[in-house]
């Protein structure tokens, strides 16, 4: 189960950065600008999603979170050729829900705001005229693409949603046998515990007090 | 009379917060009377208990983290390292770009680090001698305590068993380069070669505080309390006369309990940032103004090589050898390493569908070098807000020269890859970059732009931050007087990396413990300043 560290991780640049007013700035200001640019912010364009709830399961999601990471994970982590762990054998997305929990309430609320306006963004950013959660996954890559080319907010939003999917996958161990990686290893190879060590001999003469005082 | 001093054969003492809601005798507010209350139990409050109550002081450690015992690490980074590491792992600078990673446990950062007892160069002691007016840190004074410190915490250099995969790769470039190369010094016992340092060692090998000094100081009769926070250090008329604290549940926060300790000698040991958030927060008189300002950060960079066969660089000891052939002319240097998935993805990986899956394929054949460089020493920490509803802002982004330098780092360390064999330097941008021969690389790197304060561009970390209550004889240049002790606050000592008098390119836990031993014998030498018996 994902842990308290990758909610603070993940989002550790949104979290810092959400808190800069000038960035905060910078945020609505995006959403201002793309509000003109495609009417309301908050519907920028409908998606056939808009209508598909979410799993009862997810406790922390909003059903458009769900469906961003859905689709991100989708994007992200295409493991369809058997070399890897199928994401459908890891559970990326309670996984994700989990960490959301383990947010602070105020800073989850600045993630709602910015995973809502990296799914709407892309209606006019590179002129793909659908939201991230409708992008094909070459236009859906792209736009992770240019985004991590883009200004400061941008890069912060995006490395925010590649984090909260690498992490909520990689951090499970059945992900590991395919790439190799041991994983704990002392318990099966039998390691002895040392315990604390003695205490050091003080009995020869290169002490610091005595040196450094004679 | 002599007296029995046994250490325990595993794990140490500890008041914790679940102990003190427990036991009805301490309620929610009570007050310890003691000789020195040591703020901080890592690399230099550890030192400072074990010295203290040797000397027969009652000595009382608050530590903010929570105790972690080595019996409960399961060498998984994910299970663990949300108990060991400071904010989870996120603590960032004010632009998110920066990871300040650092441990928040009882044994502080020397749980987690990777044994890197980096010794500082004797020029570095010299240069403080003779041009900070710090003479009794010149090279043939400061020996024996460095004698000491390597001697008690089995400092010794790596043995070729310790040189691991990724290690050798580093080698076989440097040899190629001509570039001058070591074995990593550390601080191990019979390393069981597991490779896991950064999730704790199980099995007690590293050298940390919790099992070194900290069981040490308990032997003689050292007090430990976790989860408990200063809030501020008590002082009247110039001297320091204690701290106050609330002790937090771990789990919910919540406070389960005031605390306000009597001491004759404060002595804090929180590390670079928290220590000058400490005295802000106590409004210390400081005609420096210099109290969080001057904060070196080390920064670093993790470059990562594909090789066209495995290597398994994961395996073996994490840390193998350094490349020291820039630390005295330019103040690089480089530590071969690679880590466990999870902390590829944590440190912000880029890259996005076939490319991260082509990615994470090539684990088995990659090698890495975690690339550090001196700075200029401009950050600074500053608390904002009330004494126990404010928040820390740490501030650095990188200058248009250390943005010189970090490409510069960048750039050797994937020469070294390249000359070893690697086929493709995954380079660590935000934007997704990689490099598959020199020519391509330089032509990479000139692609990134320093734009506004080199926001986004690397992927910065930094384990080192120090030099933020600098070590000085001039109180309107430094916070600390040569003894350690604060210029303007008669009993308050500073013993860990914040006393760095400048920045310095090397690893800090070595050289915090030999000025936490240093500022112990200050301390006991003017004991006639501060005890009254």
């Amino acid at each position: 189960m994902t842990t308290r560290n990758q909610a603070a991780d993940a989002v550790a640049p949104l979290a810092q950065v959400s808190r800069r007013r000038f960035v905060k700035t910078a945020l609505w200001g995006t959403g201002a600008v793309l509000a003109l640019a495609g009417g309301s912010f908050a519907i920028l364009r409908r998606s056939p999603l808009d209508d598909v709830s979410k799993p009862a399961s997810l406790v922390h999601l909003s059903a458009p979170e769900y469906h961003l990471f859905n689709r991100a994970i989708e994007v992200l982590l295409p493991i369809d050729d058997g070399g890897l762990t199928p994401v459908d054998q890891v559970p990326v997305m309670a996984n994700i829900d989990h960490t959301m929990g383990l947010v602070d309430p105020a800073v989850r609320e600045d993630i709602r705001i910015g995973l809502a306006l990296f799914d709407n963004a892309a209606v006019v950013a590179g002129l793909h005229g659908r939201r991230f959660v409708d992008l094909d996954r070459v236009d859906a890559i792209a736009y992770f693409d240019s985004w991590s080319r883009g200004n400061v907010l941008q890069k912060a939003l995006q490395t925010v949603v590649k984090k909260f999917v690498y992490v909520s996958y990689w951090r499970d161990p059945a992900t590991w046998p395919p790439v190799e990686f041991d994983g704990p290893v002392s318990d099966r190879w039998g390691i002895a515990y040392l315990g604390n060590a003695p205490l050091p001999d003080e009995s020869t003469s290169d002490t610091a007090s005595g040196e450094a005082r004679a | 009379m002599q007296r029995i001093v046994r250490v325990p054969q595993d794990g140490v003492p500890v008041t914790e917060a679940r102990d003190v809601a427990a036991d009805p005798s301490m309620g929610r507010k009570f007050s310890i009377k003691t000789d020195v209350v040591v703020v901080g139990s890592g690399a230099g409050g550890s030192v400072v208990a074990y010295e203290m109550a040797k000397a027969g002081k009652s000595v009382l450690v608050l530590e903010s983290g929570k105790y972690y015992p080595s019996a409960e690490f399961t060498e998984h980074l994910g299970d663990t390292i949300h108990e060991v590491y400071r904010d989870q792992a996120g603590q960032a600078n004010s632009t998110a770009d920066v990871l300040f990673i650092e441990g928040n446990c009882v044994g502080g950062s020397t749980v987690i680090g990777a044994c890197v007892m980096h010794r500082l160069n004797p020029s570095v002691w010299q240069d403080w001698a003779d041009n900070h007016g710090l003479k009794d840190l010149a090279p043939d004074k400061i020996a024996p305590y460095t004698k000491i410190v390597d001697r008690w915490l089995n400092v010794h250099v790596n043995e070729a068993h310790e040189i691991n995969a990724t290690a050798h790769k580093v080698i076989q470039g440097c040899e190629r380069m001509g570039f001058s190369w070591r074995p990593v010094e550390r601080n191990v016992k019979k390393c069981a070669l597991t490779g896991h340092c950064l999730a704790g060692c199980p099995s007690d090998r590293k050298m940390s505080a919790l099992v070194t000094h900290l069981p040490w100081a308990a032997a003689y009769g050292a007090r430990l309390f976790a989860d408990t926070h200063v809030t501020r250090v008590l002082e009247r008329g110039g001297r320091a006369v204690g701290v106050e604290a609330v002790i937090r549940d771990p789990k919910t926060g919540s406070i389960v309990s005031d605390l306000r300790v009597d001491a004759e000698v404060v002595v804090l040991a929180a590390g670079a940032i928290h220590t000058p958030l400490i005295m802000q927060r106590s409004q210390l008189a400081d005609r420096s103004g210099r109290i969080g300002n001057g904060m070196a950060v080390q920064p670093f960079v993790q470059v990562l090589s594909t090789f066209k066969e495995p290597v398994y660089g994961f395996r073996g000891a994490l840390t193998g050898v350094q490349v020291d052939e820039f630390q005295d002319t330019d103040g690089y240097f480089f530590i071969s390493g690679l880590a466990e998935p999870e902390q590829l993805m944590a440190v912000g990986e880029q890259k996005a569908g076939d490319a991260h899956i082509e990615f994470m394929k090539s684990y088995n054949r990659m090698a890495g070098i975690n690339a550090f460089s001196l700075d200029e020493g401009s950050g600074s920490v500053v608390w904002e807000g009330g004494l126990t509803d404010g928040r820390k802002v740490i501030k650095w982004n990188p200058s248009r020269k250390e943005f010189k330098d970090i490409v510069r780092t960048t750039a050797l360390a994937s020469r070294i890859l390249f000359s070893a064999g690697a086929e493709r330097v995954w380079l660590p941008t935000f934007e997704k970059m990689h490099a598959d021969s020199v020519f391509d690389l330089d032509d990479k790197l000139r692609s990134v732009d320093y734009g506004i304060n080199g926001l986004y561009t690397f992927r910065m970390n930094t384990f080192s931050p120090h030099g933020s209550a600098r070590m000085g004889v001039d109180p309107y240049e430094s916070v600390v007087s040569p003894d350690g002790e604060m210029h303007d606050v008669s009993g308050l000592y500073v013993a860990d990396a914040s006393l760095f008098p400048t920045p310095v390119a090397a690893g800090p836990q070595w050289a915090t413990q030999v000025f936490a031993k240093y500022v112990s014998d200050r301390i006991l030498a003017r004991g006639s300043n501060h005890f009254l018996g």
